[in-house]
């Protein structure tokens, strides 16, 4: 029988080795196609069975935090302690889908991230509870607070940011009108959907983050871009003479530029100093035409328009200035921030960050770092130069006259800014005021550039108030603002 | 089951016992290791849902400890020669079961089991159960000294068999069924599954009914086409075996148990009579047997709708209470959801989310060890059965007795293809058929039955490794010759 029993032995041993076989195949190989079928909740309903990370500002302020409830599926509810104000940095987290950081840090966030594997492996076999890693963003409340505060006072729609030049920090990141995320932090989906269709419907487009996600024309702030190409190109100083006619005629058109309101721009003939302090446009249009449009383009390209992958990691639309050739007209209004130029105000701030920062455009961001629940580093933030669009010295001329518009008494911001002067606050800014509309008909968008530096602080503010009407009515009190409470005079 | 084919046959004839130690000491030491490993897995069962050692963890650890220890002290007195692996393996998948159980009667408490089918008190009843299944194990040992006594009732037990298969086929559902499966007596607030009990009779009647007739069922009969064929008349049994089976598979919507019976009996004629056609016929007749009652009858043919497409939203969102296109999958899919979500470590004791799964604690309790054990957790599980299995082989191929011998390698075999029917069928290996996994699931019956078997291996291994009585040098010339 030893013959039978042998062969009993080996098929007993045939079906163990298929059956490890196929739990290999199942656990080690199928497990993450598993995982993505639709019907597997367990991903699902896990998130609410662990704490997720907190999201904090650079202080500690918490900016997005899980507490526990007595929902036994759903032991964790996501809170957003200062809602609409830091809804365009967090975006929202719901049990249908994400936003803002809590969409891109998610793996992060919910402790899934292989980064976090060995350290959740050793909570498990400790038998702690696995917890997401936190999130610190570089966000300043103060700057934060101010931004959003002052933009929501104008009763407009719009974006401000504010950048730390040296390291592309991001210091405020505001949109309004914005929305409550803790609104999604509901479990009940019809709840959900009845939310989130009346965001999505509302005219106001509260969802929209205006700060990276809507693009404004830039209006005469462009005149920095333009202002760099010319020093760049080594023939213009500031102190360059160049004729400033009243009405510009535009070649093979019979279009024309005029200056705001027509009004005359000096005597005819003005150093370029001049005419950025006081925003002439006839003069960047006709100095436009003459550097060209490719090198108009590549100038801005090298600021950081005319990229469609920027991410901070949250994804940045793309900021607009199109290549002309052999077409004048179109690159007199391009040079003056108008045509199909477009902008966000996170672009704004990269303009006079750059400049701030003696030419060199340090990559914005957003995080800071991300910790693991025993706060140990998963990830820390690289300070990384996205590119060299000016020179030193030229970023120097560039300074000098932005720093022109607000200390010279003719400057377009120089009235605005007025709460600044004499209080050590070094500031220099560019006003913008973009025409709008079909034959411009709409009403003016409020644009703003500015950087100021109060002893080794520095901070580079983008501000567009859409319909605000003048650059320095709408939008400079919210930079104003904002430079106050991060410089620390109030 | 012909993989063994080119397998050469030396060996087949004398038997030498080698030196042979009796090994309790070290049964001692990896018996206080398998309660160790368990006292830990509850513990962190503990951690990982509440934070804290679960009070009354070592009241548990100690229950259970003391009854190994009282199996062991049986082993030490009445087969000091049994396997010293034995009892251990056994001791740790029951102390695993037990764990599990624990935690998911937490998850049912919790309210995150659908239907909360776990009450408050499953972990002491399946403790009560351990400790019933144990003194079963004393019993066989110290009942039983010589496995032969057993053959004198072969058709006493073949006959209680049958008639334990049968009953819940005829008592009314109500007395009968549980989730859809007519497998038990239920009386009173108490239930048990009569076919866990048959499997042990059979098996004893299989090998002495096989016993007295393998001469006739191996010898006679003709050659065709290079087989062996019986006679007709020996086909008999075979056909009353396979007619039972197809009986439970028709009666009683159980496909698995089914198998594991006609398994049984092929394995056992097999090893009695040498014989590859009787494997051959035997295999034939199942599926045939299967594919018939599959085409004839839905409830079986909806087996295998559901293993084919386990993971359409159709079957998924499936409920036969009202819907007739469609087999229910949900369960099945959970089912490997979990071990997908395991991966390879697992989620760790008590965080997972087995309770997803019905049946979380019985059908699929291999489900729910692969999510928090992992692959790692499920294959060590595995090779414990495989050991098992390998060591009751290995006294069935020692032992002299050929009844034991039989006895021996029948009951193994039938374990290890409960183990492969049963975990085939969650890791959708081959189609679902809702058997328990023994020493694992939650369940008096099958517990107690699987210690049983494991004291009958035992005790056939005791006598399978004790030393042959000593020659006596004087007698010169004469040799003790032993011819299995």
């Amino acid at each position: 029988m030893n013959r039978a029993l042998r062969r009993i032995s080996i098929a007993s041993l045939v079906m163990f080795a298929v059956l490890l076989l196929n739990v290999n195949y199942l656990q080690a190989f199928q497990a993450d196609s598993l995982t993505s079928k639709p019907s597997n909740v367990r991903a699902f309903e896990q998130q609410f069975q662990q704490q997720r990370g907190q999201i904090v500002a650079a202080d500690g302020t918490v900016l997005a935090k899980s507490v526990a409830t007595k929902n036994v599926i759903y032991k964790f509810q996501r809170q957003y302690p200062h809602g609409p104000e830091y809804a365009p940095v967090t975006g929202y987290d719901s049990i249908f889908g994400a936003s803002g950081l809590e969409l891109t840090e998610d793996k992060l966030l919910s402790g899934n991230d292989p980064r976090l594997l060995v350290r959740n492996f050793v909570n498990m076999i400790t038998g702690k509870k696995p917890q997401g890693a936190q999130v610190v963003t570089t966000i300043d409340p103060r700057a934060q607070t101010a931004a959003y505060k002052n933009l929501l006072a104008t009763g407009l729609s719009g974006g401000v940011v504010a950048l730390d030049p040296k390291t592309g920090a991001i210091l405020a990141l505001a949109s309004a009108p914005s929305f409550n995320p803790n609104n999604y932090a509901t479990f009940s989906g019809t709840k959900l959907n009845k939310i989130d269709t009346a965001y999505r419907q509302s005219p106001a487009q509260p969802l929209l983050n205006r700060a990276i996600n809507e693009t404004y024309p830039p209006g005469s702030t462009f005149k920095v871009v333009t202002s760099s190409t010319l020093f760049s190109s080594g023939k213009y100083t500031p102190d360059t003479v160049v004729p400033a006619p009243t009405v510009l005629q535009l070649p093979d058109s019979t279009a024309t530029l005029i200056n705001f309101d027509g009004e005359a721009c000096g005597t005819g003939s003005v150093p370029i100093i001049y005419a950025f302090t006081v925003s002439c446009n006839t003069v960047f249009g006709g100095l436009g035409m003459k550097i060209g449009g490719p090198a108009l383009h590549d100038q801005a390209t090298k600021f950081g328009m005319n990229d469609p992958n920027l991410t901070i990691p949250l994804p940045v639309s793309e900021s607009n200035m199109p290549l002309l050739t052999n077409d004048p007209p179109h690159v007199a209004q391009s040079a003056i921030g108008q045509f199909d130029d477009t902008v966000t105000p996170l672009q704004e701030a990269m303009f006079s960050a750059t400049i701030a920062n003696g030419g060199t455009l340090m990559k914005p961001y957003l995080v800071q770092k991300v910790e693991a629940q025993d706060l140990s580093s998963v990830e820390a933030a690289t300070q990384q130069s996205l590119s060299q669009p000016v020179s030193g010295a030229v970023a120097g001329e560039v300074k000098r006259m932005m720093l022109s518009v607000v200390q010279s008494p003719s400057g377009t911001a120089h009235a605005a800014t007025a709460s600044l002067q004499n209080s050590g606050i070094e500031v220099g800014a560019k006003t913008g005021t973009a025409q709008n509309g079909i034959n411009n008909t709409g009403l003016d968008d409020a644009v703003f550039t500015c950087f100021a530096q109060s002893g080794n602080q520095q901070i580079a503010v983008g501000v567009v108030v859409k319909g605000g009407g003048q650059g320095a009515d709408a939008a400079a009190p919210i930079a104003v603002a904002v430079i106050k409470a991060y410089l620390g005079q109030q | 089951m012909s993989a063994g084919a080119g397998i050469a046959s030396q060996g087949g004839g004398v038997a030498f016992a080698p030196m042979l130690r009796k090994r309790r000491g070290t049964e001692l030491a990896m018996l206080a290791f398998a309660v160790l490993i368990t006292f830990f897995a509850y513990a962190n069962v503990g951690f990982g849902v509440n934070g804290k050692l679960p009070s009354g963890a070592f009241g548990y650890g100690l229950a259970f400890a003391g009854l190994l220890v009282a199996a062991h002290l049986t082993v030490r007195r009445f087969a000091p020669w049994g396997d010293p692996l034995m009892l251990p393996l056994a001791a740790i998948l029951n102390g695993l079961g037990l764990v599990m159980i624990h935690r998911l009667q937490l998850a049912s408490q919790a309210g995150l089991m659908p239907g909360n089918t776990l009450a408050a008190s499953a972990t002491t009843t399946q403790l009560l159960w351990t400790g019933l299944g144990i003194v079963g194990f004393i019993v066989v040992l110290v009942a039983v000294r010589e496995i032969r006594v057993l053959q004198r009732y072969t058709y006493t037990l073949g006959i209680a068999g049958l008639i334990m298969l049968a009953i819940p086929a005829l008592l009314p559902s109500s007395l009968s069924a549980i989730n859809g499966a007519k497998v038990w007596i239920i009386v009173g607030g108490f239930s048990i599954q009569p076919g866990e009990f048959a499997k042990l009779a059979l098996a004893i009647f299989f090998a002495g009914y096989l016993v007295v007739k393998r001469d006739v069922l191996a010898l006679a009969g003709r050659r065709v086409l290079g087989i062996d064929l019986p006679r007709a008349r020996d086909l008999g049994p075979v056909l009353v075996a396979w007619a039972a089976s197809l009986m439970i598979l028709i009666f009683e919507s159980d496909i698995g148990t089914s198998a594991m019976f006609f398994g049984l009996f092929i394995a056992m004629i097999y090893i009695a009579t040498q014989r590859t056609s009787w494997l051959l016929i035997g295999v034939a007749l199942f599926v045939v047997g299967v594919l018939v009652t599959a085409a004839l009858f839905t409830h079986v043919g909806a087996r295998f709708e559901i293993w084919r497409h386990t993971f359409t939203a159709a079957n998924i969102n499936c409920n036969p209470a009202t819907q007739t296109n469609c087999a229910p999958s949900y369960q099945l899919a959970q089912g490997v959801y979990g071990m997908g979500s395991g991966g390879v470590v697992g989620r760790g004791w008590g965080q997972g989310q087995p309770y997803l799964t019905p049946l979380a604690q019985s059908d699929f309790i291999v489900s729910s060890f692969g999510e928090e054990l992992g692959l790692t957790g499920l294959m060590a599980i595995l090779l414990i059965y495989g050991l098992i299995v390998q060591r009751g082989l290995r006294a069935a191929l020692t032992v002299r007795d050929p009844f034991s011998k039989l006895l021996a390698g029948g009951l193994s075999f039938v374990l290890g293809l409960q183990v492969f029917v049963i975990v085939g069928g969650v890791t959708r290996l081959i189609p679902l058929t809702g058997i328990t996994t023994p020493f694992l699931s939650q369940g008096g019956s099958s517990l107690v039955a699987s210690w049983l078997l494991i004291g009958i291996l035992m005790r056939i291994s005791d006598s399978a490794r004790r030393p042959p009585p000593q020659p006596i040098q004087e007698e010169g010339m004469t040799q003790v010759v032993r011819v299995t």
